[in-house]
């Protein structure tokens, strides 16, 4: 279903009119455009946040957030690998085995990101005490090698739709042992990006074919790209994980640093406006129909 | 902005159909004698009890009543009554002009691709190989099969006959079909395609398109036919000579699909047609390879058929998108494919 | 809490032979899939998608009928609290079993040899008649695909509380009473499927079929009803189609 083989004629035709010094697209775009894209969030009543989003050539992805209350283990020292520990990544591609080595590269380079830059203080409740966040990311149908930009997207916006219910009880538990209360009023909860400085953090994948590098690649233009490179945007800069990785099964090039100076440049130049587009989408929240 | 990235809300499906109703409304009022027979029937709805209907494909038989096993619409042709799924996979017959994706490569025949229930077979006796029209395959064909045609390739046939199982069988002994160079490749769902009697067209900025009757579509650059002067592979200059004269009239409206000089035999039979190199395209003919391509997926997105004529009248209104990459935005779709309909209403 | 009150009120708010609100799509995912549907019934959310008839691997070939093969997965944000679900889950299995054997009965098989119809069943949200509801979103899927098929299939769930029917039960309910899942074969009062695991009062039974039926037959034709007006939508485009061409 993802694999898809081109004929030589094909492969040459599009390798040629990617790498030409003025590139065209199979489909005409620029090459810092995205392919249309439709996207809902907070369609699902059980989680603390939801979004659904879809790509013009039908690859869809859902993702949720749930949170539950988990109690720290007071007696481990590391508190801040603690802290790490209260976020899970689940993944589900279709047609994908969930052991699989694309499966779990995927699912920790999204960790590995998220970790980062979700308000973890934000989920501690008390001394005792904490939320967990279950990240549960389903793609229902894609066509890419690596669809790891619509993961992405799918998960920044559901952790940006997440609320988590306000906490009724005393905060100072370390005397005290007490089960933590909420608020049954889903109008006091709070949002888990509400006050923060910080922003989800967005993957980004941009394929690289000689000089040239395009966002958002259709599976025709991964499959004959020299090398894929993976950046990570959040809050108006480049952060880590950047790494490379390979789109098509040829042969790779190996890649060079005005290569990755140019995507670079690029996710930095469109990073700001992907913020802007998916916060509307997150903000609107008229319609709650899923399909 | 909408330049880089456009991420809209789906479509209430509610207030959508509110939309809908009242253009369907207006559509219907102004297809009102063509409409009015054409109700839906679905799965296990009677259709008629009067045994004198032969049930053809979508109906089913049972207790002396047909019923239908399909949403659609019925048809009734003389006496054969079917009905005609809304929506489903491309059904082969004879005759189409379709083109296809080669999948496997067997004994002495090639599995292809052509968005059938089935792949399609082609038996190597139904294509031209290397070395003269009329020659005897022999086992060393066999043997390199792979080197004319492999798992990829595009092609473009015509279903020869159709099996037993519903599967069908192409051959492409004919200049005009073979393997597919030059262009890009585009799919759009069969039932927008409607049977005609040619599916390889001209367009406007030298682009030859074939409208594969299985929705699969090539667009490439259009070849002018050029004398070249190879090394003659077989002896007997009478026989091409006739063969190819034969082969140039039947085919003279084609404008030279692949690299292929109709006038000599030895070029047409040559390895040449089983060639994976591309001529050199420009770089404005790539672009509008890609406008085309764009045009195509509009007249889709829109579910209006896909002729040559339509695919001309969405070109020529997309030239108001300087960049065709606008294109594929939701709302620029539909208005291009208004735009097409209105057209086609002014001109009556 | 009384899951039905003296005033003949469940904990929804429903009366004792009400459906859930019922909600259907077709044609949700028109380019990835051959047929596709959506179903809510109530809080239960189910995605079908389905690819096929197509051409199958060799292992799959059988040369008299087309193979039908359907997959059951359970997302794991589904249930309140989350849960993951392995593929091999012997509950999940097990469903895609009964779901397979319906569903061969109903498909014409025979005119899809050497085929394969390939349905994928996502459950996004589980608030009781999972299997029912599953079933319905098949049915229409089926449907879209242009796939032959003898009838509708529609299923619905019902129980018994204290010697009172309750038809069409959500999660809470479920946990508490004795029910079954019936699936029914158009208008008719055949069933296709039948799924009871826990135990009923042998005096109420004919009753308890009784109801479900009836409410199969309900949502049989709003499932109907979504498949016509879907179908006048393309029959005015298959106008359009044709009707300039000329």
């Amino acid at each position: 279903m993802f694999k898809i083989t081109l004929s030589p004629a094909e492969r040459s035709y599009l390798h040629e009119s990617l790498s030409c010094l003025s590139p065209i697209r199979p489909d005409a775009r620029l090459n810092k455009q995205f392919r249309p894209l439709e996207a809902t969030c907070s369609f699902l009543p059980g989680s603390n946040g939801s979004a659904r989003i879809r790509m013009a050539d039908g690859a869809e992805c859902l993702a949720s957030v749930k949170a539950k209350v988990v109690s720290l283990q007071l007696n481990n020292a590391n508190s801040a690998q603690h802290l790490k520990n209260l976020i899970e990544v689940d993944l589900d591609i279709n047609g994908i085995r969930d052991d699989s080595n694309l499966s779990s590269t995927i699912a920790s380079s999204l960790k590995g990101s998220l970790v980062k830059h979700i308000p973890l203080e934000k989920l501690r409740l008390t001394h005792r005490y904490a939320f967990k966040l279950f990240i549960d990311i389903v793609v229902l149908s894609h066509s890419s090698v690596y669809p790891l930009t619509l993961l992405s997207l799918a998960t920044y916006m559901a952790l940006k739709s997440t609320k988590l219910p306000l906490l009724t009880s005393t905060v100072n538990d370390r005397d005290i042992e007490e089960q933590p209360m909420f608020s049954d009023d889903w109008e006091s909860s709070l949002a888990l990006f509400g006050d923060s400085s910080l922003s989800p953090p967005l993957l980004f994948v941009v394929a690289v074919v000689k000089d040239n590098i395009f966002i958002d690649p259709s599976p025709e233009e991964e499959s004959v790209s020299e090398n894929g490179i993976c950046l990570t945007y959040a809050n108006g800069k480049i952060i880590s994980p950047l790494q490379t990785i390979s789109l098509s099964p040829k042969d790779n090039t190996g890649i060079n640093s005005a290569q990755i100076l140019k995507a670079h440049a690029l996710v930095k130049e469109i990073g700001p406006l992907v913020v802007k587009s998916l916060d509307e989408i997150v903000s609107d929240d008229s319609i709650k129909t899923i399909f | 902005m909408t330049e880089i990235i456009s991420i809209r809300k789906p479509l209430n499906p509610n207030a959508d159909s509110d939309v809908e109703s009242s253009d369907e409304e207006m559509l219907e009022a102004s297809l009102a004698p063509k409409n009015n027979n054409q109700s839906i029937v679905t799965p296990g709805e009677l259709i008629t009890e009067d045994p004198i209907w032969m049930r053809g494909h979508g109906t089913y038989y049972l207790n002396e009543k047909t019923y239908s096993s399909v949403a659609g619409t019925i048809s009734k042709v003389n006496k054969l009554l079917s009905v005609v799924p809304l929506r489903g996979r491309y059904q082969p017959e004879t005759g189409d002009h379709v083109v296809g994706r080669i999948t496997e490569v067997g004994p002495k025949r090639w599995k292809v691709d052509i968005g059938a229930r089935q792949d399609a077979a082609l038996m190597l006796g139904s294509v031209n190989l290397p070395g003269g029209v009329l020659r005897r395959k022999s086992e060393s064909d066999e043997l390199q099969m792979r080197n004319f045609l492999k798992e990829g390739d595009l092609l473009n046939a015509e279903v020869q006959s159709i099996f037993q199982d519903g599967s069908a069988s192409l051959h492409t002994r004919s200049l005009k079909y073979g393997k597919l160079r030059n262009g890009y490749f585009v799919k759009v769902p069969s039932s927008l395609i409607i049977r005609q009697k040619n599916h390889l067209h001209e367009l406007p900025g030298s682009i030859t398109i074939i409208i594969g009757v299985n929705g699969y579509i090539w667009i490439s650059k259009t070849l002018y036919q050029h004398q070249k002067s190879l090394p003659s592979t077989t002896g007997n200059n009478a026989l091409d000579s006739t063969v190819s004269s034969a082969a140039a009239k039947s085919n003279s409206y084609t404008p030279g699909q692949g690299s292929v000089s109709i006038t000599r035999l030895e070029e047409e039979s040559s390895w040449e047609i089983y060639s994976d190199k591309n001529e050199p395209i420009s770089v404005a003919t790539k672009d509008t390879i890609a406008r085309y391509a764009n045009c195509v997926k509009a007249l889709a997105k829109c579910d209006i058929g896909i002729t040559e004529t339509r695919i001309i009248a969405a070109y020529e209104a997309s030239m108001v998108y300087e960049n065709a990459g606008l294109l594929l935005d939701e709302e620029t779709m539909k208005s291009i494919g208004e735009d097409v309909l209105n057209r086609e209403r002014m001109r009556g | 809490m009384e899951l039905y009150s003296p005033e003949g009120l469940r904990v929804d708010g429903r009366r004792w032979n009400e459906l859930r609100r019922f909600y259907c799509r077709i044609n949700t995912h028109p380019i990835v899939a051959d047929g596709s549907a959506y179903v809510e019934a109530g809080n239960t959310k189910i995605v079908c998608l389905l690819n096929g008839p197509h051409e199958p691997t060799r292992s799959q070939m059988n040369t008299q009928k087309g193979s039908l093969d359907i997959k059951l997965h359970v997302s794991p944000f589904s249930t309140t609290e989350r849960r993951k679900v392995t593929r091999n889950d012997r509950r999940i299995q097990e469903l895609s079993t009964i779901l397979k054997n319906t569903f061969e009965q109903v498909v014409i098989l025979k005119n899809y040899p050497r085929t394969i119809i390939e349905v994928n069943v996502r459950v996004l949200a589980q608030d009781g008649g999972l299997l029912a509801a599953c079933c319905n979103a098949i049915t229409l899927a089926l449907v879209d695909a242009g796939i032959a098929l003898y009838d509708y299939i529609s299923a619905v769930s019902a129980g018994v509380f204290d010697n009172q029917i309750l038809l069409d039960l959500n999660r809470l309910e479920e946990q508490d009473l004795s029910s079954v899942t019936i699936g029914v074969v158009g208008k008719t009062k055949k069933l296709s499927l039948v799924l009871s695991e826990t135990r009923l009062p042998q005096d109420r039974l004919a009753k308890v079929f009784e109801v479900a039926v009836n409410g199969c037959h309900q949502l049989k034709d709003q499932m109907d009803a979504q498949v016509a007006k879907k179908g006048r939508e393309k029959a005015i485009t298959e106008e359009l189609k044709t009707n300039w061409v000329q």
